[in-house]
């Protein structure tokens, strides 16, 4: 009896580590590709016109925030910064939120160009409405200066408007976009803290920022 | 039983929501919109189609007393094994279902029907209950979703017709519950006549 | 225009995290955790989970009142087996995926255990909770509490007493629950809401009322 019962978990135990295998390389490679649609997305391009010149990866313990320089294919101009970023220091309702959150460069100042959700676990209906365009989160932040927001929710005093009957959500929701915003400083160089951050580059540095100038 | 009233009878006669009352948490957990009613339905279908044939093609191997056991873990396994393949081969259909597929293994209807029905009848009959389950399922969870939405947020498949302040109660815990109710009570007065 | 310094409005803990490049996440206290776990976050009320057991067992206060025991019980020992396998099998051998077929078999191993060492141990107290004990197995709140164990990172004390709580604030909406059954045995229901449909509007009110504790803690 008992042994029916190890036999039949092995078996699909084996059954789903098989699975596994087969489908990791296809569910990463979509992932990464997902990614990438929304590095252009958010900075309202697409990679017909426009190409990632460089991703900066800073590890803070197990989470990994990339800021990727998004440059346009035919003069080289650097269009803006694509920022991976995870609510590090808040979590939602079920769990962390990550989102890829576009600046761009107006000056002296930034703005934020766009907001998307890469992945959330947040209640359908409710926190989950964080996914859909032009909610009132991103409504809120999108086009002005990070300068000059306060990363909390509304009614704690901060600029960002939240999701109805999704407080916990949303204050996650403006941990990322404040960790993002975190990372883009930290990959300019403007981040005004002793960095011990864990730092990896891929790209042709050298090379690219000589064509940027 | 003909076979198709092995399909019809899960709509109406055997409902799972109204008549059953199997898988309470999914229904009152999801269904804050028509179309995550509908999601959830129709992803619970496909794993309780594959899950009932699997069982009672098991059934016979399978001692009484580690049924239970032993039937959880093949749900759980055919769930998992769903969910790596929609996600990396179906990425957009995922994007829209995925949140509701870890949600099915802690889905009593699933159990509940391995229990009732495939562990006693043919691979065959097994999938077309699945199929009749999974209908009337989804279209208990697609109402009661459809319910929550317009009086709590004013909208019907994301259509948005009311604005303004919507009573959010019924998209929240208690709302579900309360509608949940009072549609079982329609469908007693109306189905059961 | 304003002078804005640059980076001024980004939190200290952000800061922090890419300053030592790890993160220290607040901690909440075990008292915040048990407030949280069993009224602002009830597991059947506001996460909908175990209202299988809950609209099933909840005709009598006294047989409430064993399942809700039973499944505190339970949940206490699988909260234990769940974290050590989950740091010491799933998490070294990176399998993480096989996470909930691992917990289901391990949940349904142990309440078989329970069952069998009670009735040798203690039959008085398999007499009173054994019959609960083959409908825990397929109680979802179990799995749930301690999957969300282990998503929020709980260290094994917290995580136990995270799950404590959960099931106590179960067998608290079940027994309150039972109480408000027991009354409407004597009412005068109309014919259609007898049943089910009057439970489930009640247990709406119920969770109208557990929404009052929304915000009295923070939650973790």
């Amino acid at each position: 009896m008992v042994l029916v019962l190890m036999l039949i978990s092995t078996i699909t135990a084996l059954l789903v580590a098989l699975v596994n295998d087969l489908t990791k390389d296809a569910i990463a490679e979509s992932n990464t590709q997902a990614k990438n649609v929304a590095k252009f997305a958010v900075l309202g391009t697409t990679d017909s016109e426009a190409r990632i010149a460089r991703d900066t990866t800073c590890t803070i313990g197990d989470f990994a925030i990339t800021v990727s320089t998004v440059v346009r294919n035919d003069d080289q101009t650097v269009i803006g910064y694509a920022v991976e970023a995870p609510s590090i220091t808040k979590s939602g309702y079920a769990d962390r939120i990550t989102l890829m959150v576009g600046f761009k460069e107006e000056g002296e100042d930034a703005i934020i160009n766009a907001v998307e959700v890469l992945s959330q676990k947040e209640t359908p209906g409710l926190g989950a409405n964080m996914t859909k365009a032009g909610n009132s989160l991103e409504r809120s932040i999108v086009a002005k200066n990070p300068a000059e927001l306060t990363f909390a929710v509304s009614k704690e005093g901060g600029s960002f408007d939240a999701l109805t009957g999704s407080t916990i959500s949303s204050r996650a929701y403006a941990n990322a976009v404040e960790t993002a915003y975190a990372g883009y400083l930290w990959a300019t160089g403007r981040l005004n803290t002793d960095i011990k951050a864990a730092e990896t580059t891929t790209g042709s540095t050298v090379q690219n920022d000589s064509n940027l100038m | 039983m003909s076979k198709l009233q092995i399909i019809t009878k899960g709509i109406i006669k055997e409902n799972p929501t109204f008549v059953l009352i199997l898988g309470m948490c999914p229904t009152i957990g999801v269904t804050s919109s028509a179309i995550n009613g509908m999601g959830m339905g129709v992803a619970t279908m496909v794993v309780l189609i594959m899950s009932n044939m699997v069982i009672s093609m098991i059934k016979n191997v399978v001692p009484d007393k580690v049924r239970i056991p032993a039937f959880i873990v093949v749900i759980a396994s055919f769930v998992t094994i769903i969910e790596m393949l929609m996600q990396a081969y179906m990425p957009s259909l995922y994007a829209s279902l995925g949140v509701f597929i870890p949600l099915i293994v802690v889905n009593c209807i699933i159990l509940g029907r391995a229990e009732a029905f495939a562990s006693k009848n043919s691979v065959w009959d097994s999938a077309l209950d699945g199929v009749g389950i999974g209908l009337g399922f989804t279209l208990s969870l697609t109402v009661i979703g459809a319910v929550r939405e317009v009086l709590g947020s004013g909208a019907i498949f994301g259509y948005t017709f009311a604005d303004g302040v919507m009573p959010l109660l019924f998209i929240l815990a208690p709302g579900g519950f309360l509608v949940l109710g009072y549609l079982m009570v329609m469908f007693n007065k109306i189905a059961k006549r | 225009m304003m002078n804005i310094l640059i980076g001024e409005n980004i939190s200290a803990e952000v800061l922090d995290g890419f300053a030592t490049g790890s993160v220290t996440v607040q901690s909440i206290t075990l008292v915040a955790i048990i407030i949280g776990a069993i009224f602002v976050n009830n597991v059947v009320l506001s996460q909908f989970l175990g209202i299988c057991p809950f609209l099933g067992v909840s005709s009598k206060v006294e047989t409430s009142l064993g399942m809700g025991m039973a499944v505190t019980f339970v949940m206490a020992l699988s909260s234990v087996v769940t974290w050590c396998l989950q740091t010491y099998v799933l998490n070294p051998f990176g399998i993480g995926y096989m996470q909930t077929i691992a917990f289901i078999l391990v949940i349904a191993a142990l309440v078989q255990m329970v069952e069998i060492v009670l009735k040798k141990v203690s039959p008085a107290l398999y007499q009173a909770l054994g019959i609960f004990l083959p409908l825990i197995t397929t109680n979802c709140a179990v799995l749930g509490v301690a999957i969300i164990a282990i998503q929020k990172d709980f260290d094994l004390l917290t995580g136990v007493v995270y799950s404590v709580a959960a099931a106590l604030g179960f067998a608290l909406a079940l027994v309150l629950f039972a109480g408000i059954r027991e009354r409407l045995e004597v009412e005068d229901v109309p014919q259609a809401m007898r049943g089910v449909p009057i439970a489930l509007i009640t247990a709406g009110l119920l969770a109208m009322a557990f929404m009052g504790f929304a915000n009295v803690v923070p939650l973790p």
